[in-house]
């Protein structure tokens, strides 16, 4: 505990880049980096991927992190990551090889288990409030469920001196929620105190998205550097000592409008935002600017944690097929009309293999669904988008896209993919229904 | 006039959930706003693409709005046909909305 702490962010999914982690660090103007691995889909996919191989389905990018970070982490300086993803053991191995290839010897690494909760949901039967049904109704689809953890073995780890904390589906902002309260002192049950964490946590869990991404609208909102996006990092001392600032010298912006934007992202009440750490209460949070890229924020608060703990459950819905083809030119929306309509009548043989079938003209309403009305465009492209119950369905599906090129005249372009299609829904859990274990390792 | 020009949004989403922060240029506008801008006004817009309820949250302190748009993203990102599951347009969507300028400060 030293009263105060430099935090930053080092990543916002399993895909984001590696480098402005690594540039941040450099600056040395942080001591902790957390690392967020994981989105809504991302686990699933890596249960598939850990399903296809046992020694798969961690955070593919740890080997580049440790080596990038080498120095930092010599430094004594700290990272913390969901990069166990669905496999924390896998992930614990790849640390310590990456560690060892750096020639970092003595890093403690702790593991965090026990999000894995298929078992425990299975066994209780969970509602699945989204899908209308409860897990035993959908047994033979389902393939994983994993809970939310929180701060807890993060603290408790770090109390053990860890140097490199991994687990699997932590709490995007608990990985910050961890460290901050290890440094200030702050009590776990401390919960406006937690809502101060949180707070931080939910600013800089995006990475880049936090700083400067996903913002610009010109001439109305322009950002500086684009290309070149630095991640945010946090600066406290106290609840009533909170800035956020973003690596110097890169592009992005932290000012006023950005952060009112991050903070309310993918809230629902902003009186309650639930987490497995807090009730966090951001409905009285004030924004400042305080300086180049530097922002105040306060006022959060807190109640008492939720009793269960959120769980996403992966579903095995069969396979989903796209296919495009584009057309352009006088009359191309009615020959792309004309194009799906095609379609629909050679794929009604499939009958039931076909579960669902959408089509939607690219610059015409695929994305604005109608709400947004233009003229009569230029060009469209025709996309044939199934779910199926079967492989050979949904490569029918992309196949009668393309052979359009025998439809309405001058249809070009033809592009199709058939992946299989891992649906998450949420299910609540007792706490007491999940054990999380932590293991120490040391380099 | 459009929401566009007076105001700036972003979008997110938890399954089939998506929300969508609102918040004036001009902290001077927020009442106006408040006024104008209605969880009913918003359902309207979103017809085609949100089969759920629309609800407003208020955050004075930020002079901002949440709106929660549920049954929003056809299943949610991973089980979506849609070419945007995410709802990522929303933010621009809800730009589109006409408002009028006549109470305006």
């Amino acid at each position: 505990m030293s009263g105060r702490i430099a935090i930053g962010s080092g990543s916002a999914y399993a895909d984001d880049r590696v480098e402005p982690a690594f540039r941040l660090a450099a600056t040395g103007r942080v001591d902790y980096l957390a690392f967020d691995c994981l989105a809504e889909r991302t686990l699933a996919l890596a249960q598939v991927r850990r399903r296809q191989d046992p020694g798969g389905g961690q955070d593919r990018r740890i080997g580049q992190v440790v080596s990038g970070l080498a120095n930092y982490l010599a430094s004594g300086r700290r990272v913390v990551g969901s990069f166990g993803s669905a496999n924390p053991d896998a992930a614990a191995a790849d640390t310590m090889d990456a560690l060892r290839e750096a020639d970092l010897a003595g890093v403690r690494v702790g593991v965090v288990r026990g999000d894995d909760v298929l078992q425990q949901v299975l066994a209780a039967d969970l509602d699945l409030p989204e899908m209308g049904r409860r897990a035993g109704e959908l047994r033979e689809r389902i393939v994983c469920a994993n809970a939310y953890i929180g701060a807890e073995s993060i603290v408790a780890a770090l109390e053990a001196d860890a140097g490199f904390i991994l687990g699997g589906r932590f709490a995007d902002p608990s990985l910050f929620v961890g460290p901050i309260c290890h440094e200030l002192g702050w009590a776990l049950d401390d919960w406006p105190r937690l809502g101060s964490a949180t707070l931080v946590g939910h600013l800089l869990e995006c990475g880049v998205h936090g700083a400067g991404g996903n913002f610009e609208d010109p001439p109305f909102r322009l950002v500086p550097d684009p290309h070149d996006l630095g991640l945010p990092y946090a600066e406290m001392a106290g609840e009533d000592d909170i800035v956020i600032s973003k690596t110097p010298g890169s592009g992005g912006a932290i000012d006023e409008r950005v952060v009112k934007t991050q903070l309310l992202y993918e809230i629902h009440d902003p009186a309650a935002y639930l987490t497995p750490d807090v009730t966090a209460d951001f409905s009285q949070v004030t924004v400042a600017e305080v300086g180049p890229d530097r922002v105040r924020v306060g006022g959060a608060g807190g109640r008492r944690r939720p009793a269960t703990l959120k769980v996403l459950v992966g579903l095995d819905l069969g396979w989903k097929a796209v296919g495009e083809i584009s057309y352009a030119g006088p009359g191309c929306l009615d020959r792309a009309r004309r194009g799906e309509e095609i379609v629909r009548r050679r794929l009604a043989g499939l009958g039931p293999a076909v579960e669902e079938l959408r089509c939607d003209l690219v610059g015409l309403n695929s994305v604005a669904g109608g709400v947004v009305a233009g003229g009569p465009p230029p060009e469209v492209r025709l996309r044939v988008a199934a779910r199926c119950a079967t492989r050979p369905a949904a490569e029918q599906v992309v196949y009668e896209s393309e052979l359009l090129y025998f439809g309405p005249a001058g249809a070009g372009g033809a592009t199709g993919s058939v992946v299989p299609l891992l649906g998450v829904t949420p299910a609540y859990l007792p706490r007491s229904e999940v054990r999380i274990e932590t293991e120490l390792l040391v380099s | 006039m459009k929401l566009r020009e007076v105001a700036y949004s972003r979008s997110g989403d938890k399954g089939d959930v998506s929300n969508v922060c609102v918040f004036p240029y001009r902290p001077e506008d927020y009442g106006w706003l408040a006024a104008s801008l209605t969880p009913e006004v918003v359902k309207a817009k979103f017809a085609g693409l949100v089969a759920g309820e629309v609800v407003r949250y208020d955050v004075p302190t930020l002079k901002g709005f949440n709106f929660v748009l549920t049954r929003a993203l056809a299943g949610g990102v991973s089980i979506s046909l849609r070419a945007d599951p995410h709802g990522k347009a929303y933010q621009s969507l809800i730009l589109d909305i006409e408002l009028d300028a006549a109470g305006r400060p």
